[in-house]
């Protein structure tokens, strides 16, 4: 039960480090295609590369932030 | 070819990074238990993790339409990836202690110590070690394989990873220190997450210019954020008052 319980948090810990972080990509990434299904633009899927990337910068110096 | 290329790199640099965790906690019980049941907690997490990567990767090539597969497998590969560089960027600039073998082998010896003199303790640790470290294997190699259809090269990458791995640690007999592991790490993180955007945007239904050759500008993008993330950190910009 124990190796059970420590395998399912190591494939939930797979995706997710910080939920909040998770929670930002997953919007992200959905509003893309939310978008992308109405609009047919290929720039969206940049303007999402971008979006993740600057998540990136934000939660990472969030992250240090708290922790100093 | 590009594909094919990015699929083997993924999985083997991926593969080698676990490998090594996993090298030190079957060198640590090894040494100090004997090595007959650590082997065999050893080869038995092996076969489990193969049993999962070939019913997995069969399914997920097999059953899914390759639309929701890109999407589904390409948001999967972006969290994991974005998991990993958000580590590195955080490491890189002194926020998280680098990831220290010799410290993990010294934890794992002083656990045992305290342990039963049993063959089933040095089996179940290897075990334990190498199926838990492993999993991060199974999805790199299912993901980057099955999304790309090149699971034989993928798998071959993961393979090839391990089999280094372990000659190494055969040979050195201790845990592998040397190895940049935060390096490795952070060129993996860039490489899935870079991937997977490309991916999951394909699943959306967009079409990237010049193909899979996008994936070198998204890494480079992905690169330039990373190293922006660590500059801001190190430099912090302070407020000054009125």
């Amino acid at each position: 039960m124990k190796f059970l319980r420590a395998a399912a948090s190591e494939v939930i810990g797979l995706f997710v480090a910080d939920w909040t972080q998770t929670i930002v990509s997953v919007l992200i990434l959905g509003a893309g295609w939310f978008v992308l299904s109405r609009v047919h633009q290929n720039g969206v899927a940049f303007i999402v590369a971008l979006a993740l990337a600057a998540q990136l910068v934000f939660a990472t110096r969030l992250e240090a932030r708290r922790r100093a | 070819m590009y594909a094919q290329l990015f699929t083997f790199g993924a999985a083997f640099l991926g593969s080698a990074v676990e490998s090594v965790e996993a090298l030190t906690i079957v060198l640590a019980v090894g040494l100090t238990r004997g090595w007959r049941s650590s082997l065999y907690g050893t080869v038995a997490a092996l076969v489990a993790l193969a049993v999962l990567v070939v019913l997995f990767g069969q399914v997920i090539v097999a059953r899914v339409p390759e639309s929701t597969l890109k999407l589904v497998i390409g948001t999967l590969i972006v969290l994991f990836g974005l998991r990993w560089l958000h580590k590195a960027v955080l490491r890189s600039a002194g926020v998280v202690a680098l990831h220290n073998e010799e410290q993990s082998y010294e934890e794992t010896i002083s656990e045992l110590k305290g342990a039963v003199r049993q063959d089933w303790v040095a089996f179940t640790i290897c075990f334990k070690g190498v199926f838990l470290e492993g999993l991060e294997v199974v999805f790199i190699v299912i993901a980057v394989g099955g999304t790309s259809k090149g699971l034989p090269v993928a798998i071959a990458g993961g393979l090839l990873a391990m089999i280094a791995v372990a000659a190494t640690g055969v040979v050195v007999r201790k845990p592998l220190a040397q190895v940049p592991e935060n390096t490795l790490k952070y060129a993996v993180g860039i490489i899935l997450t870079s991937l997977g955007t490309f991916w999951a945007a394909e699943g959306m239904g967009a079409s990237w210019p010049l193909d899979f050759v996008s994936i070198f500008g998204l890494a480079a993008m992905y690169f330039g954020a990373s190293r922006v993330a660590v500059m801001v950190i190190r430099h912090p910009v302070v407020a000054r008052p009125a």
